[in-house]
């Protein structure tokens, strides 16, 4: 998408031209990078006498693997297909819901109905997609926020669902120690999950429609590509991941609250780090990700108030859009200094 | 039949609040293409400066319109001067307009929420619990001075729009902003004044917000929600949509509200914009929105 852009708009053609002429090809390095941090991730829960503050780094890092699994998620309907979702919080909510419900009530575990959750928020995105993909641009976003508040609405006024109280949920059956183990590796599957499904859909033909979609959707109809279809299933493969964590989710934290899930401020995370990251890369929604649970942790650690961090957020955001629209990643790429590690586009 | 006649009452003294405080929205998008999602929070922020003048300073929240509508009027210019004129001519203008907004929106609710923390406000001027008939029909004191100020501050828009220099720029603009500028109009000048506008609806939005409808940080995005949907039921950019819309969405809640239950009140409001999104993309006026 970037190239496209730079190439017809203004940006550095001749930069990007020699890209296009010679292709890079970052070998085995980005390989070993990726190994290496994949086996530390591992390993981690087990280095329990090693790290000291051991449950603050895995939660740390727990929450992280889910932030980096939701905005690499938002992406593919965000970035590559150029529809800004207000509203993906709905999907971390129905996971969260699908995969507790069967659990207050029928003491079933969400590691077995977390994929349950993610399906279900598959199912509503291809609804919503029915109808909210008949507009576009503003509209679309619009209906996306209102589709976030009336799910808020409904699980707040069901009592089989718990109302605004929402339900308490038992903790983990599994020695203190180990408590937050589970919920890392899980994380860790869907961060995966999600970063591989983000580039299989970059690398696929399904991936170049959506990229075509988002620089100018009626040329693209015209040249053949079925846009509907292609939109709505990006809306529904966007939503599994994020369903899936928000199973995990409301498990770990053994409640669930509608007021908590199905909240703008989520979508807004999901937004701002697939942005600030570089949308329509696979890298940077994961950098996003990353820096910005760096900066909110910093934050709470130094100022101790989660209002401060609201605010660094729409700064953030409102620089990055006025200075760096292509974002960290997008950024780089242009400059041409993106290490080999980074690039999977 | 009384009781819905009643109930009509009450939804129609709402829905004129409803659009005042959409007005602002729809006149940004019809003359800017922007987008506002940080519209609501401007409203909120209105709020609590009247909340303060009244709580401190004990000035009436109808009368703080006076002060808070030029203040928002020059803080829009320059909100507009500042951010926008950055963003001109970029490439997917009106989705820029909604992530700038949107970055916009959280920044001013951190920042009230820091200040303010996340209690709930209201204002109580002595009319707030006040009431009189007409007829057999009640009306709440304050709702009505709300949607009277909301009456004559649209009814000063239409005016504004329709009869003054500047009005005829801000129409030509919506109408057309290519052959606006050129039939001269200083399109960037309209632009920069129609957000002005925007902002100080927004506050005199706030001003009303203050006392009849309980208010804190976080509580902008309901609103939002809210407003983008009777907005887009309307017609995006029409401001006779806006009206129309808030006034049918005002019945139609407080119907729900009385049928059905206090919780379902907003739901109107979502139903509504997907109904319409189904049946009719473009709204009850709108013109075909392009991305």
């Amino acid at each position: 998408m970037i190239e496209d852009r730079s190439a017809t708009g203004d940006g550095a053609p001749s930069k990007t031209a020699v890209a296009v002429a010679e292709p890079r090809r970052p070998g085995a390095s980005r390989w070993v990078v990726v190994g290496v941090l994949l086996l530390i991730l591992l390993l981690m829960p087990l280095a329990r006498p090693i790290i000291g503050p051991y449950n603050y780094v895995i939660l740390l890092m727990t929450n992280t693997l889910m932030w980096v699994t939701m905005a690499s998620s938002w992406n593919i309907l965000g970035g590559y297909t150029g529809y800004i979702s207000l509203g993906h919080a709905v999907f971390l909510g129905v996971g969260g819901y699908v995969a507790a419900v069967p659990l207050y009530y029928y003491d079933v575990s969400p590691f077995l109905t977390a994929v349950v959750g993610g399906l279900a928020a598959v199912a509503l995105g291809f609804v919503a997609g029915l109808i909210t993909l008949r507009t576009r641009g503003p509209a679309f976003i619009i209906s996306t926020i209102a589709l976030l508040f009336m799910f808020l609405l409904i699980f707040e006024n069901v009592e089989y669902l718990g109302g605004t109280a929402g339900l308490p949920l038992p903790v983990v059956p599994l020695p203190r120690d180990w408590l937050k183990a589970p919920f890392f590796y899980a994380m860790l599957l869907a961060a995966v999950g999600s970063i591989v499904l983000s580039y299989q859909v970059a690398h696929s033909k399904f991936g170049l429609g959506l990229r075509a979609i988002a620089e100018d959707e009626t040329k693209a109809e015209v040249a053949g590509v079925p846009t509907r279809f292609y939109k709505i299933l990006a809306f529904a493969l966007s939503a599994f991941w994020v369903g899936f964590v928000g199973a995990m989710w409301g498990y770990s934290l053994s409640f669930v609250r509608p007021t908590l899930f199905f909240t703008v401020a989520i979508s807004a995370q999901m937004v701002l780090m697939a942005i600030i990251g570089g949308r329509g890369t696979v890298a940077g929604p994961v950098v996003g990700a990353v820096l910005i649970m760096a900066i909110n942790e910093f934050s709470i650690t130094q100022f101790g108030s989660s209002e401060i961090n609201i605010v660094i957020a729409g700064v953030l955001l409102v620089t990055v859009l006025l200075f760096f629209p292509f974002g960290i990643v997008g950024t780089l790429r242009v400059k041409g200094r993106l290490p080999a590690f980074l690039d999977w586009d | 039949m009384t009781e819905i006649i009643q109930v009509t009452i009450f939804g129609l003294l709402l829905g004129g609040v409803y659009a005042l405080f959409a007005s602002g929205l729809t006149l940004a998008f019809g003359v800017m293409r922007i987008v506002n999602l940080a519209h609501a929070v401007f409203i909120v922020a209105a709020a609590y400066v009247a909340f303060f003048a009244f709580d401190i300073l004990g000035i009436d929240p109808l009368l703080a319109v006076i002060f808070i509508m030029p203040i928002f009027f020059i803080i829009g210019v320059g909100v507009y001067i500042a951010l926008f004129t950055r963003i001109e001519g970029s490439a997917r203008y009106v989705e820029m307009t909604v992530l700038l907004t949107f970055g916009i929106a959280i920044m001013i609710e951190g920042l009230l929420g820091w200040r303010f923390t996340g209690i709930f406000r209201q204002a109580a001027p002595g009319y707030l619990t006040d009431a009189f008939f007409i007829g057999d029909f009640l009306v709440p004191t304050g709702q009505f001075f709300a949607a009277m100020l909301s009456l004559v501050l649209l009814i000063g828009l239409w005016a504004f729009l329709r009869f003054t220099r500047t009005g005829y720029g801000i129409r030509a603009t919506m109408q057309n902003r290519a052959a606006a500028q050129l039939v001269g109009v200083n399109v960037r000048r309209v632009a920069a004044i129609s957000f002005g506008i925007s902002a100080a609806l927004a506050g005199a939005s706030g001003a009303l917000m203050s006392y009849l409808f309980p208010f804190f940080p976080f509580r902008h995005w309901q609103w939002i929600a809210l407003l983008l949907a009777l907005v887009v039921l309307g017609g995006m950019g029409s401001l006779k949509g806006a009206v129309v819309g808030a006034l049918i969405l005002g019945v139609a809640s407080s119907l729900v509200v009385d049928r059905i239950g206090p919780g379902w009140g907003p739901m109107t409001f979502y139903a509504a914009l997907f109904l319409i999104l189904l049946v009719r993309p473009r709204g009850l006026f709108g013109k075909e929105v392009a991305a």
